[in-house]
């Protein structure tokens, strides 16, 4: 099975490392409540998620902006036998536990599997509180990166993080500009029921698994040029977008399932929620996923129609896209959303431009 | 043959209270190098971690003049041959201005002694079997780190960065003589105290847990074990297995403490 980690490691791993990785599994191996043993980083689709992300944080959020971190960090110290209540990653972290179980079940030697790491700048004294909240909720995160004010940025590449979600957009920006895949998470306003048999990620397809090569066009020179555009080079690929390699992951993790004949019961679906037109812009999209051996299950089309009703019926766990403009809508229906902040998109969207027609594609 | 020289040019801090850390000699000086102009040795890899210490020290005095919770410097010699050379080890010293206290000079076979009648919390060396020796017989030993010049982390260079870890592996082949486990206790819960004389956002202290092979339930428990000891962590990595040195290239410790956590 070829790596899902982007960067290959060298194939000869250093001996201390592997003295690492046997004490850790001796012990996991040993412990009496059988504790599923976190996966070798090297092979694993590692998911970082913040505090922010994971549990509702809101209310101790306001303590630390308006009355400093001292008083934050003791207000947590006290509160910390009390749970925090979930966050907007919280059900996308139970749907990659979910994948987990199915693939050990499949795989039990495997790590390619999903490693889930809480990265926050958290001071460590909060720990405490955050590690009683994952032992309340029984999720499997067994690997931490608490910083204590650092920005989480360097300790990203140092556990080998292939998503990155967080509440900050700039820690987010910043992760991006790094080539590591992120996109800044937002609470729905809404609750509607998710599926806790199968991990469902939607896609945009420009500025998130695609570049915004195309988004240019339509804002420098509007919805025609794009379309003429699209059809003329519908051959040749786009390039690839901060969110491409995390659909990669996701696709040599659902091959698993297929080649175990899992293909009608796959606990992962991905969905592509564009707003090209199937006839005048979406040839070049599929034929660039097929170019690049990606397989996507759902493309859906909305020719600039809103994107919150349809993902409304989708129900993903987590929704990336990088337009403010559709993450609101999408949010205002019951979609947990995630904001990618790349591409030119961002421009527009902060009215830094000040002529903004309505972004139609 | 021991022998302690006191410091001149250095003010002597109160016995009672100090935080006693010994540095090798071979640690702080690159032997055989001599500085032509002044026929001194030239400093090595130790000294990043003297100029941290007299940071922590400034700034503990800046906060209370009459302060006598401070790291007091012990520069020793672990082997005959650098036992030998005591006037030009007080002279590099001396001409290069560092903050140490105190010289012992020491044998192979007699620096652990040495460390023990020194009332010594902190060992550092860059030899692991120095290191293990005194560990065994109940001094609180680290080795040095190396530090690199390029860092992503943007914290102040100077600050004293502490790595606390967890570690699995060492506990199993070290094994210590018992009733030297009180020592590594002592020395955190200074540590700790030290810590506490600064806020939580601004201090020249950065203490940092890291578990390398055990769950987050051992995580919870270590973080709990050392605020009983009164050590405030500022930060802490759970790496379960995953490989170590990526996180110490960001977090650049001066040493690295194994915390022999017994349960």
């Amino acid at each position: 099975m070829s790596e899902i980690k982007p960067e290959g490691r060298a194939a000869v791993a250093d001996s201390s490392e592997e003295q690492d990785w046997a004490a850790a599994k001796a012990f996991f191996d040993s412990l009496k409540t059988k504790v599923p043993r976190p996966p070798k980083p090297q092979f694993a689709v590692t998911i970082a998620v913040s505090s922010r992300t994971l549990f509702n944080m809101v209310a101790e959020r306001k303590i630390y902006e308006e009355e400093g971190v001292e008083k934050y960090v003791a207000f947590q110290v006290e509160h910390e036998d009390e749970p925090l209540s979930p966050g907007p990653a919280f059900p996308f972290v139970k749907a990659l536990m979910n994948v987990n179980s199915r693939l050990r079940q499949l795989y039990p030697d495997s790590e390619e599997l999903f490693d889930i790491v809480l990265m926050t700048n958290n001071h460590a004294q909060v720990g405490v509180r955050l590690i009683n909240s994952i032992n309340h909720y029984g999720l499997t995160i067994e690997r931490f990166c608490m910083t204590g004010g650092q920005s989480p940025i360097g300790y990203l590449k140092a556990y080998m993080t292939n998503l990155y979600l967080s509440k900050d957009s700039e820690k987010v920006t910043d992760a991006i500009e790094e080539e590591i895949a992120a996109a800044t998470m937002f609470m729905r306003q809404s609750e509607t029921e998710l599926s806790d048999t199968q991990l469902r990620v939607a896609f945009d397809g420009d500025a998130v698994l695609f570049s915004d090569e195309s988004e240019i066009i339509v804002k420098q020179h509007g919805l025609d040029t794009f379309f003429e555009h699209e059809k003329k080079f519908e051959n040749k690929p786009l390039a690839q977008g901060p969110l491409k390699c995390f659909l990669e992951a996701l696709g040599k993790l659902q091959r698993k399932f297929y080649a175990k004949n899992e293909r009608m019961n796959c606990p992962i679906r991905t969905f592509l929620v564009t707003a090209r037109s199937a006839a005048s812009s979406g040839a070049r999209v599929l034929k660039t996923l097929r170019s690049w051996g990606l397989e996507i299950d759902e493309a859906l089309f909305l020719a600039g129609a809103p994107k919150g009703p349809l993902l409304q019926k989708i129900k993903p766990h987590i929704f990336f896209d990088d337009q403010m403009f559709h993450i609101e809508g999408a949010k205002e229906l019951g979609t947990i959303s995630a904001h990618v902040p790349y591409g030119i998109g961002q421009k527009y969207n902060r009215g830094k431009l000040i002529e903004e027609p309505a972004e139609k594609k | 043959m021991v022998s302690v020289v006191l410091n001149t040019d250095v003010k002597q801090e109160d016995a009672g209270n100090a935080v006693v850390v010994a540095v090798t000699s071979r640690a702080l000086f690159e032997s055989g190098l001599e500085d032509d102009d002044a026929g001194v040795w030239k400093l090595s890899l130790a000294f990043p971690l003297l100029q941290a210490v007299q940071k922590v020290n400034d700034c503990l005095l800046e906060k209370n003049p009459a302060e006598s919770l401070l790291l007091d410097v012990l520069l020793i010699t672990t082997d005959s041959q650098h036992q030998k050379l005591s006037s030009l080890l007080i002279s590099s010293t001396k001409h290069h201005g560092l903050g140490v206290g105190k010289f012992c000079f020491a044998s192979e076979e007699t620096f652990v002694d040495s460390l023990l009648e020194n009332n010594v919390q902190l060992f550092l060396s860059t030899n692991k079997d120095e290191v293990q020796t005194a560990s065994q017989k109940g001094v609180p030993s680290a080795m040095l780190e190396a530090r690199k010049k390029d860092s992503s982390v943007s914290c102040q260079r100077e600050d004293l960065r502490v790595w606390l870890d967890e570690d699995l592996i060492s506990l199993r082949d070290s094994a210590s003589e018992p009733g030297s486990r009180h020592s590594p206790q002592r020395f955190l819960a200074k540590l700790g105290e030290i810590r506490q004389r600064f806020s939580v956002s601004d201090s020249p202290l950065w203490i940092s847990l890291v578990i390398l092979h055990g769950s987050r339930e051992n995580c919870g428990k270590r973080l709990k074990t050392l605020r009983s000891l009164g050590v405030s962590v500022d930060d802490v990595y759970c790496l379960a297995g995953a490989p170590s040195e990526p996180l110490l290239s960001v977090l650049q410790p001066h040493f690295r403490f194994n915390c022999c956590f017994m349960d």
